[in-house]
């Protein structure tokens, strides 16, 4: 049953509905500066922040209607959305590098997931309702945000404040899934409504509540009930059916900030095999197919009192307090088709993730506004725990708390308005690892011509994972070992950005340029290598190498009611991998490209927008076999490929009803072909990735009641 | 009051989109009763048979199956009786809710006479079953005297998981014979050759050492080579240490037995016990505890072999003369119980052996392979396969038949019936395929296999369909 059309109709007789109105309004024009807090001693604007930190504002989210962090982020330089079919998580890969070293933190803490703190997040699990902004900071930032945080961070600020006595939103978004679109069974369903109110001056309290539904994307496979083994059973993309519930109560005076904030989610992802098990049974000539499925249910709890303020005159303090869990089990059971019977079920916790978080910051020790000081303490102690069906673990399960215990400190100097500097270091102490060391040395300049400067260099640890500390792969013909003795991979960033803002008084034209330069460097880079030749045996190692460096240019045009803006960025990757014995370090590059347009047309109430990325060929050394069966290195090609997303947003009815319809991934990407990832010892290399499930439109409907 | 309805209006619309339809699409298929195998033989000492029916499903409620026979030469009361009780070339049995299969007897009252055939033959007539079919082998052929089958189902008892088990079918006879992988070592040939083989389906190898005196090696003497005498080390030249894969007797890793005095002391790794814990499900766990090393030295003493064995810091040894047991092709020895033991079935009464196998992957060595089959080399049975694509498995006829593809490998079927697997892939079985196996009498067998797993996705459960051409 595929429906696109059906979306369409509801369109129509929503369009129909609102055509009788015809009220006008002139919508509020927020002039609040941008205020940033990521990496900093205070909250301040953009403009004086000594780090770079690119914002991506509620309005831009709600233009892309994006409805998770992952369909953000895509449209990023540098960032690349890496979907796993097989598990159903997508993660994030900055810089070439993977989720394991890029943190992702829900209002300055780590938000913590089924495999780690901040790091390794399915970004498909974080939900956009209550949000205010999105902070990104690329580069080692070891010193504020401590272990994993290698290539950047993104920082999520949620919202604390309500301009109205009760603000209550509902909206509903449909969504179809490449051409696949049923009311009921097909494509993706959002339900949601978000309640905030001010119950005094002082106390305000919000709630979201929010149901994802993704039936799966088939494409060519047939579904659950698909009885044939020719590899068409179950889904190309898991189906999905998330549920969050957040609540937030937030205390502002005079001399106390305070908020707690709570939040339950809850996923169920299924995974049906393609393997069907035919049991033919030749006496009776029938088939009685069976199959084993999956089907993985996470849920996470986070817990997270702030309190902030003056104390006494004497300092600022900035104090977090958090408890967060999130497990994910799994049922496995076998499935005969024909009588739809379910057998052999068992059900246990597949991995998790639970523990205490404490973060304080103190500052504002020195009142001469030329010298800022911040001293903070970091502290966690998480247990993980992971089945041995998540990996390939000796005996039953791996089960650890590892505990972090860090002090950090940082000093601004800014002698006159041009010129700031600020070092800072952090000491880490880990119940598992060595003690580490994280520094940081940040500048700006501004120059008389409104150009400024800012020099970011920073470094920051990664943790060895479970993979790499605990994997057991013994049988006859493989010896495959973790290392406990790993020690953590060091990873040094240096980021210049050279910022120029150009205002043209007289016209409404303004245009800002921004130009980064980068270079990026892990050592110690954990590798599986052979540790032994005869008999064959590998173990993870600190060995390798990492280098990245890249430059690239942006250009924002605001011209009325236009926003224009573009990008390019320019990345050379290389990888020294003294684990293998072939290999070749020379530099391979790459290049992105980005544009996004706004256009509002405020007599129609109307945004129009489109945001569109380039990802040039992406090239990688692979090792092949020639003709006379030598290994040598070959470079190896993933295509180029373009996200584009459009969309048109109408408030109608006094601005109370938002109406967004829109496409996503336009040009109807699904795969795309690649020589460059190495084969396995039994597997041919993969020929293509998957990025995508093909173009989707979406229809979203927002209700605004402001009392 | 607009306003309001707009939001009702709303909601509604959110409550709409969050109901999710839940149809189901169950496929039904009519529930269907054959008999599990197209015939059946008694041999001369034989006096009862059991005859089993199987189910397409476990039965959906109680009732009966009305079975009717003719007899040749084959008279009810005088030369069978069949329980439960029939009549009158009738045969009524009942089926229980819930089960799978049933089965009903044929007692033989006497042995036909000499050179008299005397058979019947049972046909499935009606099932009270609602919703039942018959189809499949709805015909069941009953010889008094010893014939070859017409084919079968056979479910070779691997043993699951652990694949605790070496299995020995017979497809003429429709049995199997099976023994502990781990219950021998060495297996004595007792043909004219005088070879001796190791014990691959526990991944043991061996290596000779540059001594003829057993009690002069010590564990000091071999600990730099014995790293490299093991199964899957990833070192091409370590087939040396194993024996040829093919099956050749000339390819053995320990050299033809003589009664020379320069017979070389021979390094021997015993391989793995069988595994014992509990397999993730589709994947196999093979091996358990090492079973540790030997040292070894066997010399010829007229027909006997004669095996000198120590543990390798043992000043002295221990000795056993093996003759050749002229019934088997090998005589087996183990180092557990210190003594002979029994395997193999009787020369020629066997064709396919399903076991653990040490194999070879040419340019990396030798490789463990669980589910291998290996055909009965020195019983003269060879084996091809043949894809589907070519020619299904229901239209291949003995004219198909290509004497010319058969070779001269143990492994004709070997690892070819399934898909290898691999990181995130488990092995399967491969659809696409059959297999032509010849026996030493000439019979000629279409197989093909129907199982890798069992229904609950447990490895070592394999089984398969075989037709006489």
């Amino acid at each position: 049953m595929k429906q696109p059309t059906s979306l369409l109709l509801l369109l129509i007789s929503i369009l129909s509905i609102s055509a009788q109105e015809k009220s006008i309004d002139t919508t509020k024009i927020n002039t609040l500066k941008e205020v940033v807090v990521t990496g900093q001693i205070n909250p301040q604007s953009v403009e004086r922040s000594v780090f770079e930190v690119k914002v991506i504002s509620r309005k831009d989210i709600d233009l892309q209607a994006g409805n998770n962090l992952a369909d953000l982020l895509n449209q990023q330089l540098n960032i690349n959305i890496i979907p796993n079919a097989t598990t159903g998580k997508s993660g994030v890969q900055l810089f070439g590098l993977d989720a394991r070293y890029f943190k992702v933190l829900i209002d300055n803490i780590p938000v913590i997931n089924d495999e780690g703190l901040g790091n390794q997040t399915d970004l498909t699990q974080i939900n956009l309702d209550d949000i205010e902004r999105i902070e990104i900071v690329e580069g080692s930032m070891g010193v504020q945000y401590g272990a994993d945080a290698v290539s950047g961070i993104v920082n999520i600020i949620t919202k604390k404040s309500a301009e109205d006595n009760w603000e209550i939103r509902p909206y509903v978004q449909e969504e179809t899934i490449n051409d696949e679109y049923g009311f009921f069974d097909q494509g993706r369903h959002i339900q949601s409504v978000s309640i905030a109110h001010n119950i005094n001056k002082e106390l305000y309290a919000n709630g979201v509540f929010t149901r994802n539904q993704f039936t799966g994307y088939s494409g060519d496979k047939l579904g659950e009930n698909h009885n044939l083994n020719d590899g068409k059973r179950g889904y190309i993309w898991l189906p999905k059916d998330q549920f969050h519930a957040k609540a937030l109560l937030n205390y502002s005076s005079e001399k106390i900030n305070s908020f707690y904030k709570f939040e339950y989610f809850d996923e169920t992802v299924s995974r049906y095999d393609s393997v069907v098990r035919m049991n033919y049974n030749p006496s009776t000539q029938t088939n009685n197919p069976t199959v084993s499925d999956e089907i993985f249910h996470s849920t996470r709890f986070v817990h997270h009192l702030n309190l902030n303020g003056p104390l006494a005159g004497l300092l600022n303090y900035d104090i977090s307090i958090s408890y967060q869990q999130q497990k994910r089990d799994v049922e496995t059971y076998n499935y005969r088709i024909n009588s739809e019977e379910k057998f052999d079920v068992a059900s246990f916790e597949y991995e998790s993730r639970k523990g205490f978080y404490s973060k304080g910051n103190f500052t504002n020790f020195i009142k001469d506004p030329k010298y800022g000081l911040q001293l903070g303490y970091e502290i966690s102690e998480i247990n993980g725990y992971a089945s041995t069906l998540s990996g390939d673990y000796q005996g039953d399960y791996i089960s650890r708390m590892l505990g972090s215990y860090d002090v950090f400190t940082s000093f601004e100097y800014s002698p006159g308005k041009r010129f700031s500097i600020r070092p800072g270091g952090r000491a880490l102490f880990s119940s598992n690892f060595n003690p580490q060391l994280a520094l940081s040395l940040s500048s700006k300049y501004s120059f008389a011509n409104d150009l400024e400067l800012r020099t970011v260099i920073g470094t920051a640890p990664r943790l060895p994972g479970y993979d790499e500390l605990y994997t057991y792969f013994v049988d006859i013909n493989h010896d495959v070992r973790g290392n406990e003795n790993l020690q953590p991979e060091q990873g040094v960033s240096l980021f210049m950005h050279l910022k120029k803002p150009l205002k043209f008084t007289e016209g409404s034209l303004r245009l800002q340029n921004k130009l980064s330069a980068w270079y990026i460097d892990v050592r110690d880079r954990i590798e599986l290598i052979i540790v032994n030749e005869t008999p064959l045996a590998y173990q993870y190692r600190n060995i390798d190498t990492y280098r990245t460096w890249g430059l690239s240019y942006n250009n924002s045009v605001y011209y009325k009611n236009l926003r224009f803006n573009a990008g390019i960025s320019y990345t050379g990757v290389s990888k020294v991998l003294n684990s293998d014995e072939n290999y070749d370090d020379d530099y391979l590059y790459a290049l992105q490209l980005n544009s996004s347009i706004n256009y509002s047309i405020p007599a129609w109430k109307m945004v129009w927008s489109a945001y569109f990325k380039y990802n040039g060929p992406q090239y990688q050394f692979v090792q092949k076999q020639d003709n006379d069966n030598n290994t040598i290195i070959v470079r190896g090609k993933q295509d180029s490929y373009s996200w584009l997303d459009t969309s048109i947003k109408k408030s109608l009815l006094d601005n109370k009803l938002e109406l967004t319809l829109g496409a996503r991934n336009l040009l109807d990407i699904t795969r795309v072909n690649t020589t460059a990832t190495n084969g396995g010892a039994h597997t041919e290399a993969p020929s293509n990735v998957l990025l995508g499930y093909g173009r989707s439109y979406f229809l979203k409907l927002l209700y605004n009641l402001n009392i | 009051m607009r306003k309001n309805l707009y939001f009702l209006f709303f909601i509604t619309g959110l409550l709409l989109t969050g109901c999710s339809s839940d149809d189901s699409n169950e496929i039904t298929q009519p529930f269907v009763v054959a008999f599990e195998n197209p015939s059946a033989s008694f041999t001369t000492e034989e006096a009862s048979k059991t005859i089993k029916l199987v189910f397409s499903e476990s039965a959906p409620e109680d009732g009966t199956v009305f079975i009717t026979y003719t007899g040749e030469n084959a008279v009810y009361g005088e030369d069978f009786t069949t329980d439960p009780v029939s009549e009158e070339g009738t045969l009524n049995v009942a089926i229980t809710k819930g089960s799978s299969a049933l089965s009903f007897t044929i007692n033989k009252l006497q042995n036909p006479m000499e050179g008299e055939s005397m058979s019947l033959t049972f046909n499935l007539e009606s099932v009270t079953i609602e919703n039942s079919s018959l189809q499949g082998n709805t015909e069941l052929a009953v010889s008094f005297t010893e014939a070859p089958a017409t084919g079968g189902v056979i479910a070779a008892e691997v043993g699951g998981a652990n694949e605790p088990n070496q299995v020995y079918v017979d497809l003429s006879s429709q049995t199997q014979v099976s023994a502990q992988r781990d219950s021998w070592d060495l297996g004595f040939y007792t043909g004219t050759n005088n070879r001796v083989i190791l014990n691959g389906s526990i991944y043991m190898a061996t290596a000779a050492l540059d001594a003829t005196d057993i009690d002069a090696i010590s564990a000091a003497d071999v600990s730099e080579l014995q790293p490299a005498v093991a199964v899957g080390t990833f070192d091409a030249t370590n087939t040396a240490y194993v024996d040829s894969p093919d099956g050749s007797l000339e390819g053995t890793a320990l050299a033809e037995i003589t009664a020379s005095e320069d017979s070389k002391v021979y390094l021997l790794n015993l391989g793995y016990e069988v595994g014992t814990e509990t397999a993730e499900a589709g994947s196999v766990e093979i091996t358990g505890e090492h079973r540790g090393w030997k040292k070894i030295r066997i010399t010829m003493s007229g027909s006997d072999y004669i095996l000198q064995y120590a543990d390798l810091d043992a000043t002295e040894h221990e000795e056993i003369t093996i003759s050749k047991d002229e019934l088997t092709d090998f005589t087996f020895f183990s180092f557990n119980t210190e003594e002979i033991v029994e395997v193999q079935p009787e020369k020629g009464k066997w064709d396919l052996n399903f076991t653990v196998f040490t194999n070879e992957i040419p340019g990396y060595g030798s490789y463990g392979y669980a589910d291998f089959i290996v055909n009965n080399l020195q019983g003269g049975v060879h084996a091809y396969m043949v894809s589907t694509e070519d020619l299904s498995y229901e239209d291949y006829t003995i004219a198909d038949l290509d004497e010319t593809l058969f070779i001269e490998d143990q492994r004709g079927i070997g690892s070819n019936w399934r898909n290898g697997g691999g990181p995130g892939t488990l092995p399967s079985l491969k659809e696409n395929v059959f297999f032509i196996v010849k026996d030493g009498d000439g019979n000629v067998y279409k197989l093909r296999f129907t199982a890798l797993l069992s229904e609950s996705n447990e490895r070592g459960n394999p089984s398969f369909e075989y037709h006489k051409l």
